[in-house]
């Protein structure tokens, strides 16, 4: 179909317009908004799709408001190789014509109902509306992407072009596979329907079968079971009737021996009877014989035991004589020992007393030296109190006399010097207020020589009667004058303070200061030597106690609570000596009143030399002690032992006395009972009796022993034993077969045969049924998937051509990265730009409206060749693009005109200014 | 059986008054039934549960049937040797109706039991369902003693005691036997196979033909009723199976008769009579083509009593797509219709043979006949289960279009 021409009258705001449209080539129709574009596009579709007496309210809503005229459209057209004139006036003076020229020139032409039924008939014979629908995008709609897979122009050219046929006809059969799987089979290939629960069914099946047969098998072992139980019953009560007369034999042979068996039992008691008498006799005697030696060992043993007794008796009494001995003459030497400690003490108390007297003469004459020293310090220190200059005081003089010298210049500089010179007799005066001779030198009131004078205030010179000059120093002089009066004033109290007259003597004071603080240092050091070991009056008086010395004078006087020692050494010319002196206040002891009487025989050298001997003489009397003390250990423990030995001996020897008494008097019972004499012949008569017995016993048991009296009671005995166990066994097959016929009889009630049948009869119908489910089961799902793969590949193979059609346009905006993807529809799914690929959906708005309009232009170009192209037409789009999208888009659009009818209604011409060979039409209002 | 003589007793009383006729013809001859097998409770699964159902009726009925005959013939009893039921262990239902059943004979029957109601521990004969319903003209034997049933008439029968015999089964009912007495005639009734026929297939000890004959040649015995062999058979001249009263397989070649013994002073009568009703039948076919489809079509038809008919279907060949669909749905319709029709799955090979002209006449295009082409090629290849697909494939096609 091509579009030639639309013209509209009376047709919403448009009162007369037409507009031609190029059959070939991209046209781009502007015009602003309400001057109407869109109504273009509605009048085309109206005139098609409604009759002129249309009661529909789109006809209303198309006249003019307020306007009683009638709408009309007429459009020109190619439609199916014939040109076509359509003209429709709606509402009033309704009318329908139709013209038309075939393609070999012949003319036909209708009007009214058949025109209508006409141009409807070719529309829908030559225009496919889901192409039309696709290709005309309306407002607003350009973003959305085309789904034009039941177009079939397109299916057509892509059919020609892939070679594919589409398989529309056979999606019957696809539903209907789809159908069968869906019986059998979930979308995820599990088992469903019917088919899932006929395995179940089998499953289940198989159980009941299973326990069923179970159940019978049980049956079955019972009957072998019993049928063994049965036999073995049958053997075994066979073996125990058997058995149960060779018992009775037994029994019988038995009775005959037991009378030979009581008569050896008889006869083996009384021989035990015998053989225990003989044993006592024999005893008896053994016991006699050993009490006569026991009596004879005993009195020999006591013998001798009592010697043994007295000669360590003996024995203990001398050592206890020896032991007495020795502790006598321990005794001497412990007491010469006491009396040569006693020397040795003496001597050390004489050394001491000589040594103490020594100490005390020495410490005597170092606190006359200490005494010395002290004072000398208290001397110094008075000195260094009464001087006030120190370095500091010097330097701050120096300094106060710099700044006098320096103010003095700058006085002399800033005002007038004054020469005044006498030249006559007569009497000059001099008078004013700030003049200066220098140096400390007085102006004087008359002048008597050259003076030079400073005049910081005013001079006058007079000449009594003769002249006066009158001198101002003005400017700054009075400032320089005061900055020297106050460098002046302050060196004088700096020297007042520091109670010298000038800097000189200043700086002399400094100098004898320090020597007198050498010196006091030198004394400090001297007394610090003295007291090194503490004071040595504390010593002293320590030693005079020890000594007993104490003061000569003796008499304290009672009002006078001042202690001795108090006395002041001469203070007057030693300023700040007192303070030394105060430490001594508590010092009770009195260095004025100590006498020190001369030793007698003192000589310490002699004393230390006796003390030597004295210690010598006791060491030797330690020895002899030590040696007396060992012996007279030594002696004790002899004695000790000796006593030991003699107790024991004594103890032995009672122990022996008891012994010996005990024998006898066993003897002594013995005897009473039977005489010594009497023994023998009582175990001689006893064994006689035993013989006699026991030849009788060989007699009676060589006689059982011929009747195999003990064989026949054994073999009895065994012979029931073994028929109670076979009476054992027999009881428990007995009980078993009951309980297991007991067991038979149940399931025979039960039917078990008949259920297992029933079982594995219902189990093989539903296991039959289901391998006729799984048959077909697989069947289907063979089907399905075998169908299901061709129809994927078929399907890609079917898009390739709108794919390559829409990628190669895309290269010419994108690049040569570009790349597309379709669904079913033949929709784009995704898209892939520089290897990322992405779902459509995810695109910028901007991206998705170009792919929309490259997909329409794809679209476009595939069916352009056939018979039921249509024109692409764009009502405002490209809204969403930047300047060099719109640049490329343009060249697209451009291009896309080469095949094709392209129609774009804008009221933005700018966006497609770069549409190549357009032609633009200019919609006016 | 302590019960046993007075059973006999009052069988003989029974006869002695209620057949009058019959002792008469003793002179002459004897008529009685020999029957076998009738393993009431047996259940067949290619039945189906309703085919099930209808053939374990069947059976009850062909032992009623027995009666009718033994009016009919004037037997004067009844015997049957062995299997009368098909387990010791069957439901008591079956015991129950199997009573109500042999009230219908209304002559004495002796039961023998064989391997599958052995006298075993927890024997059905012993048990009371058995004991509590049983009719009193029914006598169970139970060992090998002789019972004189008619005055000049001993029965001995050898009772299987266990379903493991160590030695010939029939050995204890004759063995040692001496010769009847003069004027006497005697019937011996057993169960098992023989060594003759069991061609040494047999797991448990067979029947020693040489000295059951031995035994009927030195007039011990004048006729030995056999049962185990579900086909009538006749081994000697006074030695027969007779078979099953009903047909249970397909393999059996003359089920369901009932044989009429008349037993004369030298001569001997033996009649099979037909008392079952079902049919067992394995076939064969070789499908190619639509004429060998038209020729089964047929074979089916011609079956006579078609719902009580179990048919076992061999098969194999290869059939066009359309072919196998009419195939398949034949079966399915027969089977509607017969009491079974089972595909036998061991010898079931008949393959799809997909032409062109099939695939072509569903005018199929595009994937959907690649992939029919796909599984046609698979088939072609050796495919089984491409097969079924492409059946079911082309089904679905043929109905979509």
């Amino acid at each position: 179909m091509r579009l030639h021409s639309l013209t509209l009258r009376n047709f919403r705001g448009v009162k007369d317009r037409s507009v031609s449209l190029p059959a070939i080539g991209t046209t781009v129709v502007v015009g602003d908004n309400e001057v109407g574009k869109s109504s273009l596009v509605e009048a085309f579709a109206l005139v098609f799709e409604l009759p002129d007496d249309s009661k529909a309210k789109r006809i209303a809503d198309i006249q003019p408001v307020g306007q009683d005229v009638a709408p009309e459209v007429t459009v020109e057209l190619t439609l199916g190789g014939r040109e076509l004139t359509y003209t429709k006036r709606w509402l009033k003076n309704r009318a329908t014509e139709l013209a038309i020229v075939d393609p070999d020139g012949r003319r036909q032409s209708w009007t009214g109902r058949e025109a209508h039924n006409e141009a409807e008939r070719l529309f829908a014979e030559n225009v496919d509306p889901v192409l039309w629908q696709t290709l005309m995008v309306s407002q607003g709609q350009s973003l959305v992407l085309p789904t034009p897979a039941d177009a079939e122009p397109l299916i057509t050219a892509v059919t020609a072009e892939s070679g594919t046929p589409v398989d529309g006809a056979s999606m019957p059969l696809v539903t209907a596979v789809e159908h069968e799987y869906l019986r059998y089979w979930t979308r995820g290939g599990r088992p469903t329907g019917e088919f899932a629960k006929s395995a179940q069914w089998v499953a289940t099946a198989e159980l009941t079968a299973a326990q069923a047969l179970k159940a019978m098998d049980e049956v079955v072992a019972d009957i072998r079971r019993a049928e063994r139980l049965a036999l073995d019953l049958e053997d075994l009560s066979g073996r125990l009737g058997e058995h149960l007369k060779s018992v009775e034999e037994l029994r019988i042979r038995k009775k005959d021996t037991d009378e030979i068996l009581l008569r050896r039992d008889s006869v083996r008691a009384r021989a035990e009877t015998a053989r225990a008498r003989l044993e006592n006799h024999t005893r008896t005697r053994v016991e006699r014989e050993r009490l006569l030696a026991e009596v004879a060992r005993f009195t020999e043993a006591d013998a001798e035991l009592a010697k043994r007794r007295t000669d360590a008796e003996t024995v203990a009494r001398k050592a206890a004589e020896t032991v007495r001995a020795a502790e006598a003459a321990l005794a001497e030497i412990v007491e010469l020992k006491e009396e040569r400690r006693g020397d040795v003490h003496e001597a050390e108390r004489l050394v001491s007393k000589l040594a103490d007297r020594a100490e005390l003469d020495r410490l005597l004459v170092q606190q006359s030296e200490l005494v010395d020293v002290r004072a000398r310090i208290a001397a110094a220190g008075m000195v260094l109190d009464g001087v006030k200059v120190d370095d500091a005081v010097v330097a701050a003089l120096e300094d106060a006399r710099a700044k006098v010298v320096e103010a003095r210049a700058a006085l002399a500089a800033g005002v007038p010097e004054v020469s005044v010179r006498r030249v006559g007799a007569e009497v000059v005066l001099l008078s004013g207020t700030g003049l200066d001779a220098g140096a400390g030198v007085k102006v004087p009131g008359e002048l008597e020589e050259d003076v030079q004078l400073l005049v910081s205030g005013e001079l006058v010179v007079d000449v009594p009667g003769q002249v006066e000059v009158r001198v101002h120093a003005g400017g700054e002089a009075a400032t320089l004058r005061s900055r020297l009066d106050e460098a002046v004033r302050l060196e004088k109290d700096l020297l007042k303070q520091a109670r010298v007259k000038d800097l000189a003597a200043a700086r002399e004071l400094l100098r004898k200061a320090d020597m007198v603080s050498a010196e006091l240092q030198e004394a400090r050091r001297t007394e610090r030597s003295l007291t090194a070991n503490g004071d040595p009056s504390e010593r002293i008086a320590l030693l005079c106690a020890r000594l007993g010395i104490s003061a000569a004078t003796g008499e304290v006087e009672e009002d006078e609570p001042k202690p001795s020692g108090k006395q002041l050494p001469p203070v007057e010319d030693v300023p700040g000596q007192m303070s030394l002196f105060e430490e001594f206040e508590e010092d009770t002891f009195d260095f004025s009143d100590l006498v020190v009487p001369a030793m007698e025989g003192g000589d310490l050298g002699a004393a230390e030399r006796a003390l030597e001997d004295a210690r010598a003489e006791l060491a030797v009397a330690e020895r002899l002690l030590s040696d007396a003390e060992f012996a007279a250990a030594q002696a004790r423990k002899a004695a000790d032992e000796d006593r030991s030995e003699a107790q024991q001996a004594r103890a032995r020897s009672e122990l022996a006395e008891e012994r010996l008494a005990a024998a006898v008097e066993a003897l002594v019972a013995a005897r009473a009972v039977l005489a010594d004499e009497e023994v023998e012949g009582e175990e001689e008569k006893a064994t006689a009796e035993v013989e006699a017995v026991l030849d009788e016993l060989t007699a009676v048991q060589a006689q059982a022993h011929e009747a195999g009296a003990d064989e026949a009671a054994g073999a009895l005995n065994d012979a029931l034993a073994v028929a109670t166990r076979l009476q054992g066994e027999r009881d428990v097959l007995r009980d078993s077969l009951r309980t297991t016929e007991g067991r038979l009889e149940q399931s025979g009630r039960d039917g078990l045969a008949t259920r297992r049948d029933t079982a594995e009869l219902e189990l093989a119908a539903i296991r039959a049924e289901h391998e006729g489910l799984k048959r077909r089961a697989d069947a289907a799902r063979r089907v399905y998937e075998t169908l299901g793969r061709h129809r994927a590949e078929a399907q890609t193979k079917y898009s390739e051509p709108l794919q390559t059609r829409i990628e190669s346009l895309g290269r010419s905006v994108y690049g040569p990265s570009f790349k597309v993807w379709l669904d079913d529809d033949l929709a784009v799914a995704e898209r892939e730009l520089d290897g990322a690929r992405l779902r459509v959906e995810s695109l910028s708005t901007g991206a998705q409206e170009q792919l929309a309009i490259i997909t329409r232009l794809a679209i476009s170009h595939l069916v352009s060749t056939g018979e039921g192209s249509v024109p692409v037409i764009f009502d405002d789009a490209l809204g969403w693009s930047d300047k060099g999208r719109l640049r490329d888009m343009g060249a697209l659009l451009g291009r896309a005109g080469d095949h094709g009818q392209v129609i774009i209604l804008t009221c933005m011409p700018e966006r497609y200014e770069y549409v190549p060979r357009a032609t633009f039409i200019k919609l006016e209002a | 059986m302590a019960g046993n003589s007075g059973v006999v007793g009052v069988l003989v009383a029974w006869l002695s008054v209620g057949r009058v006729s019959v002792l008469s013809a003793m002179e002459d001859s004897i008529t009685f039934l020999h029957s076998s097998d009738w393993q009431l409770g047996m259940m067949r699964r290619f039945l189906g549960p309703d085919g099930q159902a209808r053939w374990a009726q069947a059976r009850l009925d062909a032992v009623m049937r027995i009666g009718d005959v033994a009016k009919q013939t004037g037997a004067a009893f009844v015997v049957v040797t062995g299997d009368v039921f098909e387990h010791n262990q069957v439901e008591r239902q079956t015991i129950l109706r199997a009573c109500e059943a042999l009230k219908r004979i209304e002559v004495p029957v002796v039961l023998l039991p064989g391997n599958h109601d052995a006298l075993e521990p927890g024997s059905l004969w012993t048990s009371a369902q058995w004991t509590g319903h049983a009719p009193s003209h029914v006598m169970v034997v139970t060992d090998s003693k002789p019972i004189e049933i008619l005055p000049g008439l001993e029965i001995v029968g050898a009772p299987w005691r266990s379903r493991r015999p160590l030695a010939d089964p029939a050995a204890p009912g004759y063995a040692e036997l001496p010769p009847a007495p003069e004027g006497t005639k005697r019937i011996l009734l057993a169960h098992g196979q023989l060594t003759s026929l069991s061609g040494g297939m047999s797991d448990v000890p067979t029947i020693d033909q040489v000295a059951l004959e031995a035994a009927v040649a030195d007039g011990r015995l004048h006729y030995v009723g056999l049962g185990d062999r579900h086909s009538t058979t006749e081994v000697t001249e006074r030695i027969w199976f007779s078979g099953t009263q009903e047909v249970t397989a397909p393999e059996e070649t003359h089920p369901g008769n009932v044989l009429k013994v008349t037993l004369g002073a030298d001569a001997i009568e033996v009649e099979p009579v037909r008392v079952g009703a079902w049919h067992m039948v394995e076939h064969h076919a070789e499908l190619y083509d639509e004429e060998s489809l038209a020729a089964l079509e047929d074979w089916f038809a011609e079956l006579p009593e078609k719902e009580r008919t179990y048919v076992r279907l061999a098969a194999d060949g290869s059939l066009p797509l359309p072919l196998l669909s009419r195939l398949d749905a034949m079966v399915d319709a027969q089977n509607e219709v017969f009491a079974s029709v089972e595909r036998w799955a061991k010898f079931w090979t008949v393959r799809p043979a997909p032409d062109a002209a099939d695939l072509d006449a569903l005018q199929l295009s595009g994937p959907a006949r690649a992939a029919m082409e796909e599984l046609r090629q698979a088939l072609a290849g050796g495919d089984e289960g491409a097969g079924a697909a492409l059946t079911l494939m082309h089904r679905l096609a043929r109905d979509a279009g």
